[in-house]
């Protein structure tokens, strides 16, 4: 009987390898097969950081962009090379949105909640949800957001942002101590 | 004459403790409340969220409160975990591709340089001058 076998990490970077080799020798199509088996985690990254699901499409096709244009430059796993390509333009657009937004309150929000539609769709929760998550640094949204929204591991978290374990727990009980305060009154 | 107000010397009212409010003897000492700091999550809602604990029993109604709170948030997450990229935006990545395939990073000593006859002529002509002041240097020697 044939059984599936998940692939290894280390067959991935093979397979990954192989994909690459194949786009750098000009198949330019071969890139939609890494862009197919990565794009959801680092949509969820980016629309967890930014609460805007224009500005996370803008940020991920942006990031596939400068994936596609430095791919020779990749050394090791491509998707822990393309998540830091993706965190970075999440917190180059979280540094210029803090800028124009300096007092951050609940009429003053990104443009991806402004339309009537997705206010409907949303639960009083979620949209709570989402105006707390704006309101905490970015270090802690993103531990917050990688433990809680893409479901990863502190180890696997540590290994993407090159930081410890430790810290990275630190980050996430000061970020859901954030959001305890915030939401507790109307919701506990 | 000073009054001893640090009772607990055992020197004042030896032996006086606290009287006892009747729903604390009422409750055994395990389910006792203990208050959680400001808005503190507590330790044990922290270890059930990094998976390292079953879901905590609620001991009080604040606790309660704040487990709901996050069993609310965990549904949240839940669903936000199994979104996925609009489809659109896949064909949109590949239309913005430039045509062009990427370009393979070389060592600077592997790459090809192009000089046009005119900077190769001065550099000859520099590498004559060059040659000809440290000949006349070791001549004056």
């Amino acid at each position: 009987m044939k059984t599936t076998v998940p692939a290894s990490p280390t067959d991935q970077l093979e397979v990954d390898q192989d994909i690459i080799s194949r786009v750098l020798a000009g198949n330019r199509d071969a890139f939609s097969v890494l862009i197919n088996r990565y794009s959801d985690p680092l949509y969820r990254h980016a629309l967890g950081m930014t609460g805007s699901p224009d500005v996370a499409e803008d940020i991920l096709q942006m990031s596939f962009i400068k994936a596609y244009q430095h791919l020779a430059e990749v050394r090791g796993r491509f998707d822990a090379w393309v998540f830091r390509i993706v965190a970075n333009g999440c917190k180059d657009w979280l540094k210029n949105i803090r800028r124009t937004h300096l007092s951050y309150d609940e009429d003053d929000q990104p443009s991806g909640y402004s339309t009537p539609d997705e206010e409907l769709d949303r639960t009083e929760l979620r949209s709570d949800l989402d105006k707390a998550l704006m309101t905490l640094a970015p270090s802690l949204r993103e531990a917050f957001v990688m433990k809680h929204v893409e479901g990863r591991s502190y180890e696997e978290m540590a290994d993407l942002l090159g930081t410890t374990v430790g810290a990275l727990k630190m980050r996430v009980h000061r970020a859901r101590e954030a959001l305890q305060a915030l939401l507790e009154e109307k919701y506990a | 004459m000073l009054d001893n107000l640090n009772a607990r010397d055992g020197s004042g009212d030896a032996g006086r403790e606290r009287p006892r409010r009747a729903s604390e003897q009422a409750q055994p000492l395990s389910d006792r409340e203990v208050p959680l700091g400001g808005t503190a999550t507590s330790e044990m809602i922290n270890r059930w969220l990094d998976g390292e604990a079953p879901e905590p029993v609620a001991v009080s109604a604040e606790s309660a409160r704040q487990v709901d709170l996050w069993r609310r948030i965990e549904e949240e997450s839940e669903r936000r975990r199994h979104m996925v990229t609009p489809a659109h935006v896949k064909a949109q990545i590949m239309a913005a591709l430039p045509a062009d395939a990427p370009q393979i990073a070389l060592p600077w000593w592997k790459k090809s340089i192009q000089v046009s006859p005119v900077v190769a002529l001065a550099a000859a002509a520099g590498l004559v001058a060059l040659g000809a002041a440290i000949g006349n240097s070791m001549r004056l020697r």
